[in-house]
């Protein structure tokens, strides 16, 4: 049988500054007719350039050297302007990313459905518009004819993805192409969308290419799972052996780092000393404004406590509130209700002092944004030494901490990587010797290895100083593996606070079961 | 557009007129002209002088000069010319008048060369006409109106002597003769626009190239035409509203030196009398309605914008 | 800084826009001694003589040679608007960051006074001034600092509040760091670069918006050969003496082009990742 995809000994190369930059090296794999090939990697490792190359749609500055790319019969790099016309979105469909980005912001959910099925299907008006209409129909959406008329801005995320896949399987297309389609939504969304998906293959025996970053995702949504690494296939294997039976080093290293519920990587029990307690706590942005409604506060009475050397794992979707206890914590906002540390009330952000300061301390998300672009290492470092007493003999040791080298002192955070950046990021935040980290998303923008270590080095930390964390996050699993207790939060209002081991019980909010449902565990 | 929205637009401009007034009023008050000396001269006996004084209120608080002053403005009487005794008021909406015909024709003129131009470039990033368009712009940006509007009648008045060098025609008079002594001062307040322009649309179509829905819209098979048309084209044109509305400010600025080159009776033409001779309510008029049509001007393209861009609803 | 300096010089307008205005600056240090013939000096029989060997630009109506004009009015025209950016940037940068600084309704307050005052045209409020103040070069040079002023606060103020979301910053205020310290080293430094740059191109508005004042009679006094005022003389013997017109003319707009290129490399040296 003919696979619908081939790939043969392809290789791709970037000419930067007139040196060749190899993206893709001797890249070989198949796709069989009815079949899913998951394309798993970290960024870098050239998955979406592939995915851009099957397209045809290269950047300028590309160079293919040698290699095949076979759509069924037909030589997918010998088609010229007109023909790929004729293949991009009638024989291959591509899902992207971003659904906000995808679509067109002035044009109407209709118009951007209906052209290409009157482009590529020859259609007249009124049929595209029935068509259209059974299409959104079939992914799922709720009055297909009045999202027709709408504007992607009307429409939410997870909808906006369901039109892109409507408008994907439109033109029934041989082949599609997934490039990370969950990746911008919220895990309960983007696990509605993973249902469709399988639900749609089944219907119409579809053969595609996953790319993700999640190695678990992919396990649950494709037969087989291809590993890319740094522009190489490390390892191609059964969806259900990748997990057991990991071949290659790089896809060992790859499987140990995704988080998993049942891997415990904090045996010990936190003590029963309240070190934090929040009570009725509400954070409101921007003030009443001459002719319009006044702002809702973005967290509702939210309380908890946080015992010494605990983790307390914050978790929840974007927009439900968890930065905000964050950045009332540091003081970064102002806040109604109560904090006290120690038994020590702290009345608002005005009234923490050096004492509080020193104690609660924060690591942010973005590792570009956290350290200060015309400060070197040393000096990022000496601040905190300085204003909560310390020593300035003290940051070669602070950097080694954090392991990294004593001569990064002298470094420019754009000399680092992101992950080393947030080991400075987390190294400042030793330096005051704090009692309690809140440590806000900040493996979010790293790639699973990255993140790894990371955690890592933080248990570390805790086991030699026993600081807390207040740890917020998007991942549950992640959370499962190193808190001692778990607060799910949903818009503003916190749903659940329970111990760990108590979230597989049956007490749980209906929300948070939906969220354990939604993340993905590895299969095997 | 809401009400609520409306609302509160209508409050900015009234605060700008506000500001604007107060800013020009103190400006003004400031200038060491005797009012009494420039109305009746400098040999005018000191009786007569403290007499036009009391009469015009020159006595008075400065506050309650401006509190006369403003008062009539809203019932729109700006004051008697100081230099020609006749009422400010309608003299300067007829000015006004002639100078929106100019800044009209020449931002007409500037999108009818600016927007393809700047497409073009964008189109072919990179090549010849990338880099042409943008040297060109770059050195149209560097002439002020007074260099461009010499350099203009120079050869296109005095050496080829097609276009004559100064003076207005009412377009009601001699429709030739209107477009005729139009064409070098408009051509002349387009240029820094153009070349402002040229690197705006450039830009903004850029990004739009680049952006994720155009990838989208031609990895679905759309022809590179229609993507450029019926995808592309809208939301770059958006944003050169906003830029336009912007450099009405710098139009005005540069309408009154033109004006004073190309001798056109319009309102920057009777500020630049008004500021010789020391005219204060002409003066003040004139700044005032100057400013509250900038001010109406960007009002007007955020309502555009909003009518063209649907994701912006102002609620 | 040196670092800085060595990407300018990399990209192609900054080495052109360099190169310009170290010519300018030497003119405008060197401009009477390097001049090759006295500036002032009349030559009745010398009247409009054209471009040559006798004079290199030609002569103007008095017989005054124009390139030894052109030298030495560039003391007279290009510090003047450095020295108009200059107070117009610092006024408005103050205005800006503390604006930024101070947040919430007074924030709101400050910015829409000053989009009230960016509705007067800033020629017009530079005539306005120079109206009030009298005619002449240094009350030229504070009407178009007042000018620029509110833009620059603008400017400044949007820049601020960017650098002020930065986490860094946030990280600064959660340490407790005090308010000068968060205000001269973890925000100033970073706030420098976008206005820097914005200065620079508006060193080339001051140009040519000191070169109209002077040509509509307000800014710089005959006999003085400042390149705007040349203009508006050599406008009435354009027929006999074109050359008298342009080489003033040119020399604005080359100066306006020098700013405008240096501010443009200095974007692209301080924003590597914008590369087009």
């Amino acid at each position: 049988m003919t696979p619908v995809l081939s790939v043969r000994d392809y290789t791709l190369d970037y000419l930067t500054g007139g040196a060749a930059l190899r993206v893709l090296d001797g890249i070989s794999l198949e796709v069989r007719p009815g079949e899913v090939l998951g394309l798993v990697g970290e960024s870098g490792s050239g998955k979406s350039s592939l995915a851009l190359a099957i397209m045809r749609h290269l950047p300028k500055n590309a160079r293919e050297t040698v290699g095949a790319l076979r759509l069924g019969d037909l030589d997918l790099t010998a088609a010229r302007p007109k023909e790929l016309t004729r293949i991009r979105g009638r024989r291959i469909g591509m899902v992207f990313q971003d659904p906000s980005t995808s679509l067109n912001p002035t044009l109407t959910i209709g118009a951007q459905l209906t052209e290409v099925l009157r482009l590529h299907r020859g259609l007249d008006r009124a049929g595209a518009e029935a068509e259209a209409l059974d299409l959104l129909g079939r992914v799922e959406l709720n009055d297909p004819a009045a999202i027709l008329k709408r504007y992607p801005h009307e429409i939410s995320g997870g909808e906006k993805q369901r039109v892109v896949i409507a408008g994907a399987f439109g033109c029934r297309p041989e082949f599609l192409i997934f490039d990370e389609p969950t990746t911008a939504l919220d895990v309960i969304t983007g696990a509605r969308i993973l249902e469709l998906f399988a639900r749609l293959r089944a219907e119409t025996g579809v053969a595609a290419l996953y790319i993700s970053h999640d190695l678990a995702l992919v396990s649950r949504v494709a037969d087989r799972v291809a590993v890319l690494k740094k522009g190489r296939l490390v390892e191609e294997a059964s969806a259900a052996d990748i997990f057991v039976r990991p071949k290659h080093p790089d896809t060992k290293a790859l499987v140990d780092a995704v988080p998993r519920p049942e891997r415990r990587l904090v045996g010990d029990r936190s003590s029963d000393e309240v070190l934090l307690s929040v009570e009725r706590i509400e954070v409101t942005y921007g003030r009443k404004k001459l002719f319009r409604p006044a702002p809702k506060p973005s967290t509702r009475a939210v309380g908890f406590e946080v015992r010494r050397g605990e983790i307390l794992g914050v978790v929840g979707e974007s927009g439900s509130g968890k930065s905000s206890i964050a950045r009332a914590l540091t003081g970064l906002v102002d806040y109604t209700g109560a904090i006290r540390l120690d038994g020590r009330p702290i009345a608002g952000a005005a009234a923490m002092d050096r004492d509080y300061r020193r104690a609660v301390q924060i690591v942010f998300q973005h590792p570009d944004s956290s350290l200060n672009p015309r400060q070197r290492v040393g000096e990022i470092l000496s601040r905190p030494l300085k204003l909560f007493g310390g020593d300035l003999a003290e940051i070669p040791k602070l950097l080694e901490r954090v392991r990294l080298p004593a001569a990064y002192a002298e470094r420019w955070p754009h000399q680092l990587s992101g992950g080393e950046k947030q080991r400075v990021a987390i190294a400042r935040a030793f330096a005051a010797r704090p009692a309690l980290v809140v440590c806000d998303e900040i493996t979010a923008p790293l790639d699973v290895s990255v993140q790894a270590q990371i955690i890592e080095l933080l248990l570390d930390l805790r086991r030699h100083t026993g600081t807390a964390y207040l740890f917020i996050t998007h991942d549950l699993n992640l959370v499962r593996q190193i808190a001692h207790r778990v607060a799910v939060m949903r818009r503003g209002e916190l749903f659940d606070l329970l111990a760990v081991d108590e979230l597989g019980g049956d007490h749980v909010h209906p929300y948070t079961r939906a969220l354990i449902a939604a993340s993905p565990i590895p299969v095997g | 557009m809401s009400f609520g929205w409306l609302l509160g637009r209508s409050a900015s401009i009234v605060y700008t007129i506000l500001v604007v007034s107060i800013l020009v009023f103190g400006i003004t008050q400031v200038l060491p002209a005797d009012a009494a000396v420039t109305l009746l001269g400098e040999n005018a006996t000191p009786e007569a002088l403290a007499a036009v004084r009391t009469r015009l209120g020159l006595d008075d608080p400065y506050w309650l000069q401006y509190l006369h002053w403003i008062g009539r403005v809203v019932v729109g009487d700006f004051g008697t010319s100081m230099r020609t005794g006749q009422p400010v008021g309608p003299e300067m909406f007829a000015a006004l008048g002639r100078s929106l015909i100019l800044a009209v024709s020449a931002i007409l003129l500037m999108l009818v060369v600016a927007v393809p131009l700047g497409m073009a470039a964008a189109l072919n990033q990179g090549r010849f006409a990338d880099t042409a368009t943008s040297l060109v712009s770059f050195v149209g940006i560097a002439f002020p109106e007074f260099v461009t509007a010499t350099l203009l009648a120079l050869v296109f008045a005095d050496t080829l002597q097609w276009l004559p060098a100064t003076g207005w025609v009412a377009p009601g008079e001699s429709a030739g003769g209107f477009l005729s002594h139009l064409a070098l001062p408009a051509l002349t307040a387009s240029v820094v626009l153009v070349a402002h322009v040229v690197r705006m649309v450039r830009s903004e179509t850029l990004d739009v190239l680049h952006s994720d829905y155009i990838r989208a819209a031609r990895l679905k098979g759309v022809p590179e035409g229609r993507v450029l048309v019926g995808h592309a084209l809208r939301n770059a044109l958006l944003p050169v509203v906003t830029i336009v509305a912007l450099d009405v400010g710098y139009l005005l600025g540069g309408i009154i030196v033109i004006e004073e080159i190309f001798a056109i009776p319009g309102i920057g033409r009777q500020l630049m009398v008004a500021i010789t001779a020391r005219d204060l309510p002409s003066i003040q008029a004139g700044a005032l309605i100057m400013a509250a049509t900038y001010a109406l001007t960007n009002t007007l393209a955020d309502m555009a914008y909003t009518v063209l861009d649907k994701r912006i609803r102002y609620d | 800084m040196t670092d800085l300096v060595g990407r300018l010089l990399r990209t192609p307008q900054g080495a052109i826009g360099c190169t310009l205005i170290l010519l300018l600056a030497v003119a405008c240090v060197a401009g009477p001694w390097i001049a090759p013939k006295d500036p002032e000096a009349i030559d009745f029989l010398g009247r409009f003589r054209p471009i040559g060997a006798e004079n290199w630009l030609g002569a103007d109506q008095l017989g005054r040679d124009v390139f030894s004009r052109l030298l030495v009015g560039a003391r007279s025209t290009v510090p003047m608007a450095l020295a108009a950016t200059l107070l117009g940037t610092v006024v408005g940068a103050v205005v800006g960051t503390t604006s930024a600084h101070l947040g919430g309704r007074l924030d709101e307050a400050i910015m829409r006074t000053i989009d009230a005052v960016m509705a007067v045209p800033g020629l017009l409020l530079a005539l306005l001034l120079v109206g009030t103040l009298g005619n002449g070069s240094g009350n030229a040079v504070i009407a178009i600092a007042v000018a620029f002023a509110p833009g620059m606060a603008r400017v400044t103020r949007s820049v601020a509040l960017a650098v002020r979301n930065q986490e860094y910053v946030k990280a600064a205020v959660a340490r407790g760091e005090g308010g000068a310290w968060i205000v001269f080293r973890e925000m100033l430094p970073n706030v420098m670069a976008p206005v820097v740059i914005e200065a620079t191109i508006r060193v080339a508005f001051a140009v040519m918006l000191f070169a109209t004042l002077s040509f509509l009679g307000l800014g710089a006094q005959p006999p003085s050969p400042e390149w705007g005022l040349m203009v508006a003389e050599a406008r009435q013997y354009v027929h006999q003496a074109p050359w008298v017109l342009i080489a003033p003319s040119l020399a604005i707009a080359l100066t306006a082009i020098a700013f405008n290129l240096v501010g443009d490399g200095l974007r692209d040296a301080l924003n590597p990742r914008h590369e087009r």
